[in-house]
């Protein structure tokens, strides 16, 4: 289904469209938010709200402004990262970092559902210590690029820098598979 | 305007994480609308991001995808459409009615609580001060007592001076002289009695009257004889009804005092004759 269609069909409130959209995003918007949380009943229950504000609130989508998928992720994104600063968040859990999430997901290999993919720690395997402290920040602990700099006294543009040269090599590496 | 520069400053990756405010997104959409190299760029930075969360992918359970469209139907049939989030922001704002009743006992206790803390606070304000206080009133009186102290050691030297010069009065044979200011233009009120023994030749002088000196000025007494003045000490003019024991004097027909440079000279200056006394 080409993405156009699907858009118009989520628009339509077409139960059909919003199934697509389900089986194609799901996993990797699930994946975006389980980096985050680590904890896998408030992550699914924070991916629950968020699928649905996608669907519900589709008419907010801006196709000038991005794909859909961008769309969709930065929702899931904000939402994890609203859930890690909310009070009640900070009581039951804490923040993920890498070693973590890949200790949890090796620990929890029986239990968790399945990993798509290659999973999170192959995929960092091949950054650097710069590009994977960057990508910690950012993409686990959901700080924003200022907030990295400010509290590492790193310099802006540095973070920026490491920030593209890692989306890079992750990229190759997704490729590859 | 350099394209690359802009593509790789890393701020389009910023863009497509949500990672810029408003001005900046406004900023990159025209810049991709001008560019087709920077358009191409976040196509492509959006495909990696894809690539990579699908790379990285974890499946939700089964179960939250029948949860997720339950919601979804229920929502299609409700009235009024409220999303699972406001519905759980207003069973949360009544639950926290709710806490807010429960939490009361709490909030009596905090309350009690920061009372005996200002209480505790104040009252150990009040006694710092008052311990302040006394310690200023302690130093004062040590300072005062030193005072005291001092005067007292003053007046016992002073005490002792005087028994002496009363005892060699008392013991000797003085000849008292008169000196009077009178017949001189320095001091016409001026009065000190000398008293002689021409036996011990001992001095002891009391002032009456004589002007206090400024401090480079010191009086000076002379025993005047057959081999002129001779200076037999200092007058001190404060001490006044006081004896001060004078230097010996072995011959005088006549006693003066004159106002000399400060530690006195070795012969009076006349034109400063304060008091003159002959012996009789």
């Amino acid at each position: 289904m080409e993405e156009e269609a699907l858009i118009k069909g989520l628009r339509a409130r077409n139960k059909q469209s919003q199934e697509y959209l389900y089986e194609k995003y799901s996993a990797a918007l699930f994946g975006v938010i389980s980096r985050i949380i680590f904890d896998r009943d408030i992550a699914e229950e924070v991916f629950h709200d968020a699928f649905v504000k996608i669907v519900t609130k589709i008419d907010n989508y801006d196709a000038s402004k991005g794909r859909l998928y961008t769309w969709m992720a930065n929702i899931c994104r904000n939402s994890a990262i609203d859930k890690t600063r909310s009070k009640e968040f900070s009581k039951k859990s804490k923040t993920n970092t890498i070693d973590a999430y890949v200790y949890g997901m090796e620990s929890n290999a029986d239990t968790a559902a399945a990993v798509d993919g290659i999973g999170v720690k192959e995929l960092m395997n091949d950054l650097n210590e710069e590009q994977r402290f960057v990508m910690e920040c950012i993409y686990f602990k959901g700080y924003t690029h200022t907030e990295v700099a400010e509290k590492y006294a790193l310099p802006l543009g540095t973070v920026k820098s490491r920030i593209r040269s890692a989306i890079k090599v992750l990229k190759k590496k997704a490729d590859k598979i | 305007m350099d394209i690359q520069a802009y593509i790789s400053s890393g701020k389009l990756e910023l863009f497509v994480l949500g990672d810029l405010n408003e001005t900046e997104q406004q900023e990159v959409l025209a810049m991709a609308k001008k560019y087709p190299e920077i358009n191409q760029e976040i196509l492509a930075i959006e495909d990696a991001m894809l690539a990579i969360d699908q790379a990285s992918a974890v499946s939700p359970s089964p179960k939250l995808k029948d949860k997720i469209f339950d919601t979804l139907e229920s929502e299609d049939k409700a009235p009024i459409p409220l999303s699972s989030e406001e519905a759980k922001a207003s069973s949360e704002k009544a639950s926290n009615i709710k806490a807010v009743s429960t939490s009361n006992p709490w909030k009596t206790f905090a309350v009690a609580a920061s009372v005996v803390a200002v209480i505790s606070v104040s009252t150990a304000i009040y006694y710092a001060n008052q311990y302040f206080a006394v310690e200023q009133r302690f130093a004062i009186a040590l300072q005062q007592n030193a005072v005291l102290a001092e005067e007292m050691q003053t007046n016992q030297v002073q005490l002792k001076e005087l028994n002496s010069g009363m005892e060699k009065f008392i013991s000797g044979d003085f000849e008292k002289i008169l000196m009077k200011g009178e017949d001189f233009p320095m001091q016409k009120d001026a009065a000190v009695d000398v008293f002689w023994d021409k036996d011990s030749k001992e001095v002891l002088l009391s002032v009456n009257q004589l002007a206090s000196l400024d401090p480079t000025n010191d009086y000076q007494l002379w025993a005047i004889g057959e081999e002129g003045p001779i200076g037999i000490g200092l007058v001190d003019p404060g001490k006044k009804f006081d004896l001060q024991i004078m230097d010996i004097a072995s011959d005088a027909q006549a006693f003066a005092i004159t106002i000399e440079p400060k530690g006195g000279s070795e012969s009076p200056t006349l034109e400063k004759l304060v008091v003159l006394g002959e012996v009789s």
